[in-house]
């Protein structure tokens, strides 16, 4: 390794392991001496990354309060150093670390708030691409609907909660001192995340719905769709409840795209 | 790559995104903004939605902070990818980064941390520079940044660093006034020393900011209005350098855009009678 590289392997130790082989390479101008310098670079460290976690992770931050939440920062930051070019994507691994960690690894909550909110990012600044009208839909002519495939918005993901962590998060952004406590239900329930009109948006499904959903972005026809909604609904009523879900979809703004070949 | 100094664009701001709606409601006199290339490096939503209707009414430049180009492995082609497809968006008067590196082997502090003074760094980024600028078909900027030590190995002080590696790989200058002035007081040099060597001809942007007194030492924070002694320094770099674009950078504690505004006024009343001076 050239010498370059060296000085640089051994400085990025020291400002992420707050280790002193460092120091030797740096000038005592007295006033200051090394290892204050160095270590105002590992202070800098910390503190941006810190910054950006709570950031990321507001709600988290306001649920769990200053000294839980940096605790976790700080051991996130030691497990995690980040590898991306952009700090956007720091903390993209919150949700996994505490999930196998403890003492974050016995309230799952905290892992699942994690996985919400890093969701609910990204969904921020997916890729753009305009959302389908109505009319759009009402052009399609009666006989090609059997066929119908649909194609979603890039900002759309499906979550699996079994925590209220979306009313934990509506109401922190409310500006709630407090939110309700942590509640689990027996299930996990579905739930999806998207953007539209630039604002991130967010619901539940009922387990007819989410089969659809998945299916329909898997690529499925709307034929298919109605066959498999007869697990909930009569065989004559899965067309109507297949067709109100596809006009709520659209009116969400979560469709992007028709095919009917 | 020509290394001619692009023309001067005024005085403008760095785009942050607690200003973007009073921006395009107001459309405030402002001559051009800066915007940190990496927040706009997105697929799509808010970024992507106001930088396009500001571009429309306003001059850009971008300035990057991840692209270490002082450090030892590769360069990162995904970035540089990236990056391009931006420029080629918003097409940008030019483009900038830190004469810095931000990490090794794979890891980003997200530091701009500094570089030891040594022929071997020169030779290194000089290489890399000539490197980025073919890719990107741009004219490049280099920064000064802030630093807090310096290394036993340095063998130049750091305003010939600097000069060297803009006269040998050819690029363009952004001089940070407020860095120049912080690593003054860090290092115990005269500001005036730094100014007063750096090439002429290579200079094209100025940065001005605030930063943080910790008694001892300065730290480039830029959540604080531009101080007095800054603002002495860029009335002698403008008596220097002549007319080059201004711009204040604020990244913390952000006041609302009609402070901003009157700071940036500030740096409007010290140029001008100046540059009036230099054109009589």
């Amino acid at each position: 390794m050239s010498r370059l590289g060296q000085l640089q392997e051994e400085f990025q130790r020291a400002v992420l392991t707050r280790s002193d082989g460092f120091n030797r390479e740096v000038v005592d101008s007295g006033r200051i001496g090394p290892a204050r310098r160095v270590e105002i670079y590992a202070d800098a460290y910390r503190g941006r990354l810190v910054d950006c976690l709570a950031d990321s992770y507001e709600a988290m931050h306001s649920l769990l309060g200053d000294e839980q939440f940096y605790r976790l920062a700080h051991r996130y930051i030691d497990a995690h150093p980040p590898r991306h070019y952009s700090i956007r994507w720091y903390g993209d691994q919150l949700a996994a670390f505490a999930r196998r960690t403890a003492p974050y690894s016995e309230h799952p909550y905290i892992a699942e708030l994690a996985d919400f909110q890093w969701q609910l990012l990204t969904a921020f600044d997916a890729a753009d691409v305009a959302p389908l009208t109505a009319d759009a839909v009402a052009r399609v002519p009666a006989d090609a609907w059997p066929c119908l495939r649909l194609r979603f918005h890039p900002s759309l993901r499906r979550l699996m909660l079994q925590w209220n962590v979306p009313a934990i998060w509506r109401q922190i952004d409310a500006g709630a001192d407090r939110p309700e406590a942590p509640r689990r239900s027996e299930q996990p329930r579905p739930w999806i995340i998207w953007r539209s009109e630039l604002m991130q948006r967010f619901r539940s499904l009922g387990a007819d719905e989410a089969w659809a959903l998945d299916h329909a972005r898997e690529g499925a026809s709307f034929a298919a769709l109605c066959e498999g909604l007869c697990d909930w609904h009569a065989e004559t009523e899965v067309a109507g409840r297949a067709a109100a879900m596809l006009k709520q979809w659209v009116g969400d703004g979560m469709v992007v795209g028709l095919a009917t070949d | 790559m020509s290394s001619d100094r692009p023309g001067f664009l005024g005085f403008g701001l760095g785009l942050r995104i607690p200003h973007y709606q009073s921006i395009i409601e107001d459309w405030p006199e402002i001559d051009w903004f800066e915007i940190v290339s990496e927040n706009y490096m997105v697929e799509g939503g808010k970024p992507l939605y106001y930088l396009d209707l500001i571009r429309e009414r306003y001059p850009l430049v971008m300035h990057g902070v991840s692209l270490s180009i002082g450090a030892t492995e590769p360069l990162n082609r995904q970035y540089l990818r990236e990056l391009k497809a931006l420029a080629d968006r918003v097409n940008p008067r030019w483009f900038s980064d830190h004469l810095c590196w931000t990490g090794h082997a794979g890891t980003n502090m997200h530091d701009l941390l500094p570089l030891p003074y040594t022929d071997e760094a020169v030779r290194h980024v000089v290489a890399r520079v000539r490197e980025v600028q073919d890719f990107m078909e741009r004219p490049m900027l280099i920064e000064n940044v802030s630093s807090y030590l310096t290394y036993r190995q340095s063998a130049m002080t750091e305003w010939e660093f600097l000069s060297h590696i803009a006269e040998q790989a050819e690029c363009l200058i952004l001089l940070d006034i407020n860095n120049i002035y912080v690593s003054a007081v860090n290092h115990d040099f005269d500001p005036y020393d730094y100014l007063n060597a750096v090439p002429v001809d290579r200079v094209a942007q100025f940065h001005l900011a605030g930063h943080t007194n910790h008694g001892d030492y300065l730290i480039d924070t830029h959540d604080h209005a531009v101080i007095d002694p800054v603002w002495d320094l860029y009335a002698a770099a403008l008596r220097r350098f002549g007319a080059v674009s201004t711009m204040i950078e604020r990244d913390d504690h952000i006041p609302p855009l009609p402070e901003l505004l009157q700071e940036l006024e500030q740096a409007r009343a010290i140029a001008l009678p100046i540059l009036e001076e230099q054109a009589a």
